[in-house]
């Protein structure tokens, strides 16, 4: 799912080709994030578009020979001229007058043309690893593939890979070479999908012809020198040190022609955009800031001694388990802090729980692009590829962190505490002067671990994420001031990060403090078990059923499936009684019915419900099964299929209390649900008991921070 | 000892009066730090010169009555009107063009005289805590204005000190008493110390000479209105000596930024030097670009 959606989308024609523009509306100046096409198309800004949408007006579009616009071919259909007047169509037609423009490599150079050709229509303009000709000095690669581009290679290798006869005949063997040689930086495998995606978009003919039609009328060194000079716009470059596409002397050649300001990122290759977003999108945000002579009209500071103490807490959404738990913790952290003042920066299904509670939701919090969308999205059927699709997460992940680190920016919070904040904890350490505050992580699981589906290429992936995140904590423990594992040692999974990767529990054991389990409840004594029973109008004989699948929307399937097996289940034990919880995010009314089955919408409070069935159905996720596992009930759970984190961790974790029956989705009919039912329902149980002080521990941790 | 000492120490005439100068640094644009009610010298900019002289050109002056400059007692040289050409005779004599203006309290009108009387001299101004009557005072304030040349009570409390003949039985008790008004933040005995100190280099009869200047000859949210060049305001929201809400006038008059210092007092530049040093050092990079 993407982060955001523009505001409107359309196209114009230019000499025949089609150009699709989207124009994400706000007020003040317009941004237009010019993509270098047609090797990529404007998802290339997917970093940018959320961030700074939110300040400015911004249009992008996709350039001749990619992504929703016209494939042209031909040398004549990709000069500069022809791509220069795209852009000028593309102003036209969304009634931009004028506007600061942000460029990536290529399109720099018609950038430029275009504040010489149009200079009342340019504010300023961002050069992104600009490639401009005549600056700087060329990379002897490129010189040596020149030589080679038109010939028909025996054996093609590295550089030699840029050449019209193979890029026409394999396209994805070049791109794939040249944007992993880009990537410099280690742990960009994601980016790397990325782009070698974006650039399959095109052809290889298309992308040969572009190439050619950059010898196509260039102007000559003096002149071009002479009017860069000339020229009156406001720039920045930024540019990596490590760029292997167009050398960083070309940047800071650029930058001292124009008087421009300069950002150089060490350490970072030719995709900085997309690599190292949140330092790229704050450096555009200030330098438009700058030009446009944008401030903040009125600011408030609050002496040191005059502030309260207050936390900025985040609740994960994805599951509805973390809001419960971080409720408990911080109704605990208050008996310890009666002042503290809290504020929740969380989503949907989270803030509904919060609301219930009558806590404060920090207004940014509506700005939040959906994480528990995005999840409910990637789910087929039963099925949750959870690895791939945090991945896939990663621009909500982004235009999430922009908008908190924004909050705690203005906030004066003295302790940040994220559970499960992924963005917090990852942009933090890759950011590392961004930190305010003291930082609380906090986690139910450690690791991410392969899917045996997924082969050995996911288990590479894993790895790799596994290592950024172990390379990030050694190179900066001062980013977690504290790190919390909801559990206790034993529950962590016994294998390794990885090849060449420690154990997971010997070094969570290492730099983790253990809270023991929250549940975020205390488990009903058995006289208040009968209360709640009759309040919720269970009567004693029956036998209720309680089927569930959380509050992330995915499940609906498990739902149907068990809601078919009633009959059968009740034709084994009369006494049976179905309550189906649909959750806030299924539609109780999609749902088949049958006589004697209830279904409910969302339930407050659902582990009233669990804590006194005598058969909970519901999906491997923790905090439905802990829950079920402290108040001592029987329990069918079904992990998600390709979930790892329901068919390792928290597989492993009940196993060690000795708790639930595991069920296998696929392998399991109807019919063979409700033998389990009539096998399970009302069954004795002997759990391991579930500590009933993680909050007050995880909140004595806390407080010592404050 | 000085964290910093100048580069150049100077005097200017002015009319026959001595006005002594100070330059700090040679970075580019130029600061000009203008004098206060003259109670106090050029020393309460200690906490901003040698950060920003170590980026600009930092000039600062003492106003007659206090410091290194002439004890007047014509109340015309106390003028906003005159401090205004008191400035303008030190940047000439320091050679300077242009410069960023920084008042504090009666330092802010001052700063707004020269910037609407010599506007080619101010590319920005800053108001700090500005004590520009552009809304009314406390009303305890207020009422000892009117009694200001009555005699005093025989035991006068508060605000009542302020009174001319009370200046001239129990000085020392009148600035003390001030200053603890000045510096409503806890845990403010060495500013207070200092500022006493200052006041101790000029007397009664030169607060006096101060106190009988004439205003100018238009209203003062008139003169604000007509500022030209970006401005700053920073206030704090427990200011005693002039509310906050004239720095919100100030501001909405001016079209500027306010930065509001909530729980600061009336001399946030050294109670909250670091906040007020960042904040200035942003504004100037801000007009300077």
């Amino acid at each position: 799912m993407r982060a955001i959606l523009p505001t409107h989308v359309g196209s114009v024609t230019n000499d025949g080709v089609e150009i699709s523009y989207e124009v994400y509306e706000n007020d003040g100046p317009t941004l237009l994030l010019i993509p270098p096409s047609p090797i990529t198309h404007s998802r290339i800004y997917k970093g940018q578009l959320p961030y700074l949408s939110r300040h400015f007006r911004v249009v992008t579009f996709d350039g001749r020979g990619n992504g929703r616009s016209g494939r042209p071919t031909g040398r004549r259909q990709h000069t500069r001229a022809k791509n220069v007047a795209d852009i000028i169509a593309v102003l036209d037609g969304t009634r931009t007058d004028r506007a600061i423009l942000t460029a990536h490599c290529h399109a720099n150079w018609w950038a430029l043309d275009l504040a010489l050709s149009h200079p009342e229509r340019v504010d300023a303009l961002v050069a992104i690893e600009p490639g401009v000709p005549f600056f700087g000095t060329p990379h002897q690669h490129w010189k040596d593939s020149g030589e080679t581009w038109g010939e028909i290679l025996e054996d093609p290798r590295g550089w030699q890979l840029f050449n019209r006869h193979l890029i026409v005949t394999d396209l994805e063997r070049w791109v794939s070479f040249f944007f992993d040689a880009q990537l410099v930086e280690r742990h960009s495998t994601k980016q790397l999908e990325d782009a070698v995606s974006w650039a399959m978009e095109t052809t290889g003919e298309i992308l040969a012809d572009s190439e050619e039609a950059q010898d196509i009328d260039p102007p000559t060194r003096e002149e071009f020198v002479a009017f860069v000079e000339g020229l009156q716009v406001p720039v920045l470059v930024i540019h990596g040190d490590q760029d292997v596409c167009q050398r960083v002397d070309k940047g800071r050649d650029l930058a001292r022609a124009t008087k421009g300001d300069l950002l150089v990122i060490e350490g970072g290759g030719h995709l900085t955009l997309a690599r190292d977003p949140v330092k790229v999108n704050r450096a555009i945000k200030r330098f438009s800031d700058k030009t446009t002579g944008a401030n903040v009209s009125v600011q408030t500071w609050t002496r040191g001694l005059n502030r309260r103490k207050r936390a900025l807490y985040l609740s994960s959404p994805i599951g509805l388990g973390h809001a419960r738990r971080d409720l408990a913790i911080v109704e605990e952290l208050r008996k310890i802090e009666p002042d503290l003042h809290v504020d929740w920066l969380a989503q949907d299904p989270v803030t509904r729980v919060l609301e219930a509670a009558g806590e404060t939701t920090h207004p940014a919090s509506e700005w939040l692009a959906s994480e528990s969308g995005h999840i409910a999205s990637e789910a087929s059927g039963h099925d949750l590829h959870c690895f791939q699709a945090l991945r896939r997460m990663d621009e909500i992940l982004l235009a999430n962190f922009m908008i908190f680190q924004e909050v705690v920016e203005e906030g004066d919070y003295d302790l940040i505490v994220g559970d499960e904040a992924w963005d917090v904890d990852h942009y933090w350490h890759e950011n590392p002067e961004l930190k305010r505050g003291s930082h609380v992580w906090m986690t139910d699981f450690v690791g991410y671990l392969p899917m045996p589906s997924g082969g050995e290429h996911e288990a590479y992936l894993t790895a790799d994420y596994n290592a950024e995140m172990i390379e990030h904590i050694a190179r900066f423990p001062r980013i977690r001031d504290r790190a919390i594992f909801v559990g206790n040692p034993d529950d962590i999974y016994p294998e390794t990060f990885g090849p060449d990767l420690p154990k997971i529990r010997d070094w969570t054991e290492d730099h983790f403090s253990f809270s023991g389990y929250i549940t975020g409840f205390t488990p009903p004594t058995a006289d208040e078990a009968l209360e709640i029973r009759d309040e919720l109008g269970f009567d004693p004989d029956e036998k209720v059923c309680v089927v569930t699948v959380g509050g992330s929307g995915v499940g609906q399937d498990l739902l149907e499936k068990v809601i078919d097996a009633y009959p059968l289940a009740k034709a084994r034990v009369p006494e049976l009684r179905m309550v189906a919880v649909a959750g806030p995010r299924i539609d109780p009314g999609a749902l088949p019915s049958h006589p004697g089955l209830e279904v409910l919408g969302y339930v407050d409070r659902l582990y009233r419900h669990l804590s006194v069935c005598d058969l909970a159905v519901v999906q491997g996720g923790l905090t439905t099964t802990m829950e079920l596992t402290a108040a001592g009930r029987p329990f069918l759970y079904f992990p998600l299929r390709n979930h790892f984190e329901q068919n390792f961790h928290v597989r492993h974790r009940l196993e060690q209390y000795g708790a639930g029956a595991h069920m296998d989705y696929s392998a399991t009919d109807r019919e063979g649900i409700a033998e389990a039912i009539a096998r399970q329902v009302d069954r004795p149980v002997d759990y391991r008991p579930v500590e009933t002080d993680g909050a007050a521990r995880a909140a004595r941790m806390i407080a010592e921070l404050i | 000892m000085r964290a910093r000492y100048p580069d150049i120490e100077g005097h200017v005439e002015r009319d026959g009066v001595n006005v002594g100068y100070e330059v700090f640094g040679e970075g580019e644009p130029t600061v000009l730090l203008l004098p206060t009610w003259t109670i106090i010298h050029s020393r309460f900019w200690k906490m901003q010169v040698p950060y920003l002289s170590r980026h600009y050109r930092v000039v600062t002056y003492d106003g007659p009555g206090n410091g290194r400059s002439d004890r007047v007692r014509d109340p015309e040289r106390y003028s906003a009107d005159s401090y205004a050409l008191d400035a303008e005779a030190v940047m000439q004599a320091c050679g300077v063009q242009e410069a960023i203006v920084v008042g504090l309290s009666l330092g802010a009108a001052y700063g707004v005289r020269l910037a609407t009387l010599r506007p080619h001299l101010v590319t920005g101004l800053v108001m700090i805590g500005a004590s520009i009557p552009l809304t009314l005072s406390s009303p305890e304030r207020e009422a000892t204005f009117e009694r200001f040349l009555e005699p005093p009570g025989d035991s006068p409390q508060g605000w009542q000190k302020y009174n001319l003949a009370y200046w001239h039985s129990n000085y020392h008790d009148f600035v003390e008493f001030f200053f603890t008004q000045c510096f409503s933040e806890p845990h403010s005995t060495k500013p207070i110390e200092d500022s006493v100190g200052w006041a101790t280099e000029t007397g009664p009869g030169i607060l006096e000479a101060e106190a009988l200047n004439s205003p100018p000859s238009e209203p003062w949210d008139e003169i604000v209105s007509r500022l030209s060049c970006p401005t700053l305001v920073i206030h704090g929201t427990k200011d005693r000596i002039s509310p906050h809400a004239r720095g919100e006038r100030a501001a909405e008059l001016s079209r500027g930024e306010l930065l509001a210092m909530e729980g600061s007092g009336h001399i946030p530049n050294v109670r909250d030097p670091v906040k007020v040093n960042r904040a200035l050092r942003d504004f100037v990079e801000r007009v300077a670009s």
